[in-house]
């Protein structure tokens, strides 16, 4: 009797699983929303039962969630309530729902067959559905790089990581070769003042907006202590000796200085008063900040001051870097400042043997590396920090926050002191938005990677630095500091240069390398003047011609094809009815959007402004002009247009 | 009879409709549009359109000063109205030549994938200006 009873159970227990009737309801929405007779018949004939998609290659997942979300790839159901509404269209959906499941993008139960388990609700679930406002961690699983197509949050919470040195402090895979470009310190005792470093330690941000160094909250014990140990270093003797000779030299002229200043486009990277780039530092106050001896002697060699700085080496005279910091003394300086702003700390050994061990306690050699030399990862690991259970996060004493993951990082991202006393992060300055980022950032950093079939990074067309004089002077001017080559580099320019010997003529771009000018009108980043000598460009235009082509950019895109196709009047009539004048000036008039084009002819190669035009997105993706899909004949037509010089254009 | 028989079937299906309303799980709130699709429309309308259209899509964009026509105020009510979603799809891949507008606003079919075009739509329809 009580075998036939436990018999009887299991049949009915399965009756009431809630997904029955989920399945039931879906049913009914479906033949509710369907617009004919056979559509329907088709959501009646539903069977009710577990669905799941198994991919034995993904770790043999299995995810049970089509068994309740059933309306994933049903186009009746875009608009309906969850959980049976169509899945959003991204570049994976619909088309690979079977190849990847859900949970890897989603995280939950895959297994479970009740919403709190699948969904992880509880605080001692091992994997928590990801909230939608992070959901694009789930993208961060198996996309490595950076920048991931179609996931800008993700994107921007990890260009923000690197920004802001994370890895210098916490490991993680990936980042191992990671190394903070902030400055060494070993010349503080002579570039600046006790006033100064104690505004500064105080709070970075309060001094320059640019700030990449977080608030690490210190009191002025801790200053007294780090101010005294900093001027006690001893400045290296060859840049003591570059300073003063710098002391010595007679004042220059500041007139000049300022001319000097704008045309070198400092702005592009810096700011003054707030204008400009700001992705390092501010100078409208620079002369309160740094002594006239340090400034000459940095802007004449700054890579022998910070190696890793992505500051150019300009190619300024003795004379002009005098005349530069001769302007900066005159107009860039705070005229509220203290007078002792830039007075050295008077050392007291015992204070500065406490700060030095505060140094290293605190953390601080992990960005400022070069002081002692040594480098230690000694923040937490971030492998896995995506997977962690909420039970096993230490909420300390924010008893004010939701038990969950994505809770606890964002309270660590944004007031990581306020866990407990003791603690060592600092405190960075990010906005709720930049918050959300990192967070999700985060939440894409997985306990156990996917397999390596399943990663993805984006193919990087292949180039290289040449050694020897050539990647000398691509060091020295710092040229990936803002362009890209083969994938490496900064994006402060649009242009990267893995493809520039295609793109121009070698005559404009020697010419160009030494009074360069703008491009694109709208952009405040401008390519500096480096003050390159004739004879460098020429060096550097006949590299990049050499070295930097795509062999799909024909010399001459005419040959081959019949007279009618280098027709510049046609081409002439294909720019008005396209609508080019819109973005572009040629001649007389025409929109800021895209760079001027009347200089096509000296400028860029028939071959390259050919292949573009078949295609602008060929060599980078996010390229603005659209794609208008022309035949070869038109695409000829409006290249013999543009490449027909501006006296002679029909 | 047969006519008799689609009637039937028709009253069944609607009734079945009036009858039921799909019960969400608690806690789940259905909205429309998504955050993601949202996030992407706006991403794709600030690189793409922002020039002309303007940040709000008054169509006050920095470059609008140039076109003449000067590009549609985007977030007017009226013209939300007048145009279906396929409409404005329409024309964002087929530009303004395309559906015999102007030639300035140009043809995006083949430079943004349709989810970027639809997710664009899913933006514009979320800076309309109330009336």
């Amino acid at each position: 009797m009580a075998f036939l009873a436990v018999l009887g159970v299991s049949p009915i227990k399965n009756a009431l699983r809630p997904y029955r009737s989920i399945q039931q309801d879906f049913r009914r929405a479906g033949i509710a929303r369907a617009t004919n007779l056979k559509a329907a018949q088709v959501y009646q004939s539903r069977p009710i039962a577990i669905q799941q998609i198994w991919i034995p290659e993904l770790d043999n997942r299995v995810d049970r969630c089509t068994t309740c979300h059933l309306g994933i790839a049903d186009d009746a159901m875009a608009d309906a309530p969850q959980p049976f509404r169509r899945h959003p269209t991204t570049p994976h959906t619909p088309k690979d729902f079977e190849r990847f499941g859900c949970t890897v993008c989603h995280g939950g139960e895959g297994l479970a067959t009740s919403i709190e388990d699948a969904h992880g609700t509880s605080p001692d679930s091992t994997s928590p559905i990801i909230p939608a406002a992070y959901a694009e961690a789930g993208c961060g699983r198996c996309h490595d790089s950076i920048t991931v197509t179609d996931a800008p949050t993700l994107s921007q919470g990890r260009a923000l990581m690197e920004r802001s040195n994370c890895y210098a402090c916490h490991a993680a895979r990936g980042h191992e070769d990671f190394r903070s470009d902030a400055p060494p310190l070993d010349t503080i005792a002579v570039k600046t003042g006790g006033v100064w470093l104690q505004h500064w330690l105080a709070n970075p941000k309060a001094v320059d907006a640019n700030a990449v160094m977080p608030n690490f909250r210190l009191n002025q014990q801790e200053i007294a202590e780090l101010s005294n140990y900093l001027f006690s270093r001893p400045v290296p003797a060859e840049l003591q000796h570059a300073i003063d000779l710098a002391n010595a030299e007679p004042p220059g002229d500041a007139v000049h200085g300022k001319t000097l200043f704008a045309e070198s486009r400092c702005i592009t990277c810096h700011t003054v008063d707030g204008k400009g780039n700001g992705s390092a530092p501010e100078l409208g106050m620079i002369a309160s900040r740094a002594t006239r001896g340090w400034l000459i002697a940095f802007l004449r060699n700054p890579h022998a001051f910070n190696p890793r700085t992505r500051m150019p080496q300009y190619g300024f005279t003795d004379s002009d870097v005098r005349d530069i910091v001769a302007y900066f003394g005159d107009e860039l300086r705070d005229f509220d400042a203290p007078k002792d702003i830039l007075d050295p700390v008077r050392v007291n050994q015992t204070l500065a043997e406490k700060g030095a061990k505060f140094f290293k306690s605190a953390g601080c050699f992990a960005c400022h590396a070069g002081a002692t030399g040594e480098s230690e990862r000694f923040g937490p690991d971030l492998d896995g920090i995506g997977d962690r259970r909420a039970q096993s996060l230490d909420f300390g004493r924010r008893a004010d926050l939701p038990r969950t993951l994505d809770a606890w990082l964002v309270a660590k991202i944004s007031d990581p002191r306020s866990f407990a006393t003791g603690l060592k992060m600092p405190t960075f300055s990010f906005d709720a938005s930049q918050r959300r980022a990192i967070a999700t950032a985060l939440l894409a950093i997985p306990a156990k990677p996917v397999p390596e079939s399943y990663r993805y990074a984006p193919p990087q067309p292949f180039a290289q630095i040449p050694a020897g004089v050539i990647g000398e002077m691509i060091t020295r001017y710092r040229c990936l500091s803002c362009h890209q080559i083969g994938g490496k580099g900064g994006d402060t320019s649009t242009a990267a240069l893995t493809f520039e010997g295609s793109k121009v003529n070698r005559d404009w771009l020697a010419k160009y390398l030494v009074v360069p000018y703008s491009i694109r009108p709208i952009l405040p980043e401008r390519m500096p003047v480096l003050k390159m000598s004739p004879a460098e460009a020429e060096k550097l235009a006949d590299a990049i011609e050499t070295w930097y082509v795509d062999p799909s950019v024909a010399d001459d895109p005419f040959a081959g094809h019949p007279q009618s196709d280098r027709d510049p009047a046609e081409g002439a009539r294909l720019y008005t009815t396209l609508g080019c004048r819109s973005c572009h000036i040629n001649g007389g008039s025409g929109g800021y959007y895209g760079p001027p084009l009347t200089d096509t002819p000296a400028r860029l190669k028939p071959g390259w402004v050919y292949r573009y035009l078949r295609n602008p997105q060929r060599w980078r993706a996010d390229v603005r002009c659209p794609n208008y899909g022309l035949t070869e004949t038109d695409a000829l037509r409006l290249t013999a247009f543009l490449e027909t010089p501006p006296e002679k254009k029909p | 009879m047969k006519i008799v028989r689609v009637l039937f079937v028709v009253v069944l299906v609607m009734s079945i409709g009036c009858r039921t309303k799909v019960r969400a799980p608690e806690g789940v709130v259905a909205s429309r549009p998504s955050l993601y699709e949202l996030e992407i429309g706006k991403k794709v309308y600030q690189r793409y359109c922002v020039g002309c259209h303007g940040d709000t899509g008054q169509g006050d964009g920095f470059n609008s000063f140039n076109l003449d026509p000067h590009p549609r105020d985007l977030s007017d009510p009226r013209f939300q109205k007048t145009k279906t979603d396929a409409d404005l799809a329409d024309a964002i891949r087929r530009g303004g030549a395309g559906v015999g507008l102007s030639s300035l606003m140009p043809p995006w079919g083949k430079t943004l994938d349709a989810a970027h075009v639809d997710a664009v739509v899913v933006y514009l329809r979320s800076i309309r200006r109330s009336s």
